[in-house]
């Protein structure tokens, strides 16, 4: 008895392992595959993705694309591995503050002269800059999200402020001014603003454009320098002022990430919440019935809007065997009328012109007209391509923003921080 | 020498064992109360544990938009039989180990205590190299046999406790009574080893089902990622989540844990008293 368990318990485990063995994916039909890794995890976006790539290979027989599904929470180091490998996919979707690694790593294909001429035309220069990294082209940047202030419509028409339009948008000084207004209503807990700032870093170099801030300047030897100029204090010192002099952004609200701030957002504690655009999904989904929301520019300094992004990108493995394929793919994908489609799934905003131009994105439903009026005042995310900037985010100006923003330090402080401690991290990844 | 404990003592016991039990218990019950919120209570400023309006269609929505099912099954197939094989080769391992106290056996489990300490980024690339020259990176077989390496040595060290528990005069007392080698590990040393291997299969499936990065680096074809891979498609970039659908979908990633730990929990104390008592 006992041994005939255990020829079952055996058999078992051989079906098992059976079981587990890996299929061939290899054709040798002459059929092209590309595998295309998307990121997109929003539900209307990952059937834009899906529909697309079906309508491709309806029309294109001789070179089927395989969506492959990824995450953005581990893009990197799934990327790290399988350029390392030789197994990433032929196309990969990212974003353009992760790429310089892999582009100067030369896991990447140069893009120039793949690119066809509609393509690059239709996607302006600044848009193409954040995915410039030396002489080369690393990837197509097809959607960005500026970041906006996402502002209960009632309680700004109830104080009588001045509403900005991406026309006539607020300055530094007035948003600090207006903040405090719509600080001083009945009811505990008030604030005009709830700065969700879990991670500041991004976000205050960003909006810090519109002030002429610049911080990482790159000297004629070609290396890169933090300065903390005047230009540079604006924003940090609007944020800080807000929550430790005038009190009207919420503290607690700092130390949280943007879905964290929705909550007091929707029950009246805060009059507005600074958040990158495709956030309007989550409060058109969570938002209370009957509650009203407008979509507002950030407020602009000497540099007008000016604000920095990273877009997301398609690039091509530089091991990919069919390069010349994978950017026909890439091109069909960012047809106007596709990108549209994609940037709507995605609620952000497309690069190219044709499609910021399409109807669909000019509604101001859901805020949509403001984004895209806000579109050429996007610039390249200072910093992304400069080598050591992940590591200055995370030892050095994360921890000192925040504390700047808490009221632990000064500007002093900050700035001696930012620039000492941060030039000697830059100092090791710029060694000749 | 039997200890008698007061009645105030005794309620305190039981109140701390009950906070206890609710700190463990809390993060679980709050992703449970989410599976079934609506997305406007998950905006609300005072959440509720029981929901309002309590919905399936974050179970819907999760289903609908991740191949959940087919994923778990990968999950399944995979743990069951990392499991299986890292029992298979560690039992009798640790019975020599533990038996058979030379240098060899010191070295062995040396080696098992050390290779906890190397952090899985450093093993990712050179793993991932070889089993591409194997031909078994994108197969559910190589994820197994890197859960088996990565479980063994653990479920080696845990094992080689086991067998030591087992006093070696039983074995001997068999051989008196004139069973012969075979014959003792099968009926005298095998069921009471039984318990540390159900502990050992135990620790090796929750630690191959749980597994994200590996199965995120070696599995390519969409068809075969597993379950933790899956999850993290309810994720979006800078930290925003899909949270009602995730929560869901966790919910139900947490079930064959739980089923196997209480079947095999009852087993573990069953086998250890049997083990531990004199009849």
């Amino acid at each position: 008895m006992r041994m005939r368990v255990g020829l079952a318990a055996g058999a078992a485990l051989a079906l098992l392992l059976t079981g587990c063995a890996g299929e061939d994916r290899s054709a040798d039909d002459g059929t092209i595959t590309l595998r295309f890794q998307s990121l997109a995890w929003q539900q209307e976006s990952v059937a834009a993705n899906k529909q697309l790539v079906e309508e491709w290979n309806a029309t294109h027989p001789r070179v089927r694309v395989e969506y492959v599904q990824g995450s953005w929470d581990s893009v990197h180091d799934q990327l790290v591995t399988s350029f390392e490998a030789g197994e990433a996919p032929d196309i990969v979707h990212d974003a353009s503050d992760d790429l310089a690694d892999f582009a100067y790593g030369g896991y990447l294909a140069d893009l120039r002269g793949l690119l066809p001429a509609r393509l690059t035309a239709d996607i302006p220069a600044q848009s193409w800059e954040t995915t410039t990294f030396g002489d080369g082209v690393y990837g197509v940047p097809f959607l960005q999200e500026p970041r906006v202030l996402i502002a209960n419509k009632k309680i700004l028409e109830a104080s009588g402020v001045r509403i900005p339009t991406p026309e006539e948008p607020w300055s530094w000084e007035e948003f600090r001014r207006i903040s405090e207004d719509l600080t001083r209503r009945p009811g505990p807990d008030r604030y005009g603003v709830a700065w969700p700032f879990r991670d500041p870093v991004s976000a205050t170099l960003n909006l810090g454009l519109s002030a002429g801030g610049r911080m990482f300047q790159r000297e004629a030897d070609g290396k890169v320098r933090i300065e903390f100029t005047e230009a540079d204090a604006v924003v940090p010192g609007t944020v800080h002022d807000q929550v430790n002099v005038d009190r009207s952004a919420s503290r607690t609200a700092l130390g949280g990430g943007g879905s964290d701030a929705l909550p007091g957002f929707f029950a009246g504690r805060y009059a507005m919440v600074p958040l990158g655009f495709s956030y309007r999904q989550q409060i058109a989904l969570q938002a209370p019935e009957g509650f009203e929301w407008i979509v507002l520019p950030a407020p602009a300094g000497r540099a007008g809007l000016a604000q920095g992004v990273s877009p997301q990108t398609l690039s091509v493995a530089e091991d990919s065997p069919h390069k010349k394929e994978a950017v026909a793919f890439i091109d069909f994908l960012l047809r106007p009328a596709n990108m549209v489609r994609l940037a709507k799934g995605d609620w952000m905003l497309p690069t190219g012109r044709q499609a910021l131009a399409d109807p669909a994105l000019r509604t101001t439903r859901d805020g949509w007209a403001t984004g895209v009026a806000l579109a050429r005042h996007l610039r390249p995310a200072p910093a992304q391509s400069v080598r050591g900037y992940p590591e200055w985010k995370d030892k050095v100006a994360t921890p000192a923003l925040q504390e700047y923003y808490s009221g632990g330090i000064d500007r002093d402080e900050l700035r001696r921080r930012l620039v000492e401690d941060g030039n000697l991290v830059l100092a090791r990844y710029q060694r000749d | 020498m039997s200890m008698r404990t007061g009645r105030p003592a005794r309620t305190g016991q039981y109140l701390a064992l009950l906070a206890y039990l609710v700190f463990l218990a809390f993060p679980f019950l709050w992703l449970v109360s989410t599976a079934f919120k609506p997305p406007r209570e998950l905006g609300s400023l005072h959440p509720s544990w029981i929901p309002d309006e309590p919905t399936l269609a974050n179970f819907r929505q999760a289903f609908g938009e991740q191949p959940l099912l087919r994923a778990a099954g990968n999950s399944l197939l995979v743990a069951l039989c990392a499991a299986a094989v890292a029992v298979l080769v560690a039992t009798p391992a640790a019975y020599v180990a533990a038996r058979h106290r030379g240098r060899l056996a010191k070295a062995a489990t040396g080696w098992a205590v050390i290779s906890q300490a190397f952090p899985f980024v450093l093993l990712i690339i050179p793993l991932f190299l070889i089993l591409k020259n194997l031909r078994l990176v994108d197969t559910l077989t190589g994820l197994v046999l890197v859960y088996v390496v990565w479980s063994l040595p653990f479920a080696l060290w845990m094992l080689i406790g086991y067998v030591r528990a087992v006093p070696s005069e039983i074995e001997e007392a068999a051989a008196v009574d004139g069973a012969g080698r075979v014959r003792t590990l099968v009926s005298v040393t095998a069921p009471l080893l039984a318990p540390g291997v159900a502990a050992t299969a135990t620790f090796a499936f929750v630690t191959a089902w749980n597994e994200f990065f590996f199965a995120l680096v070696l599995l390519k074809t969409t068809e075969k990622q597993t379950l933790p891979v899956v999850l993290t498609r309810f994720l979006g970039a800078e930290g925003v989540a899909d949270l009602g659908p995730l929560a869901a979908a966790a919910f139900l990633a947490t079930i064959p844990s739980l089923v196997i730990f209480a079947v095999i929990q009852k087993r573990i104390t069953g086998g250890m008293l049997a083990g531990a008592v004199k009849h």
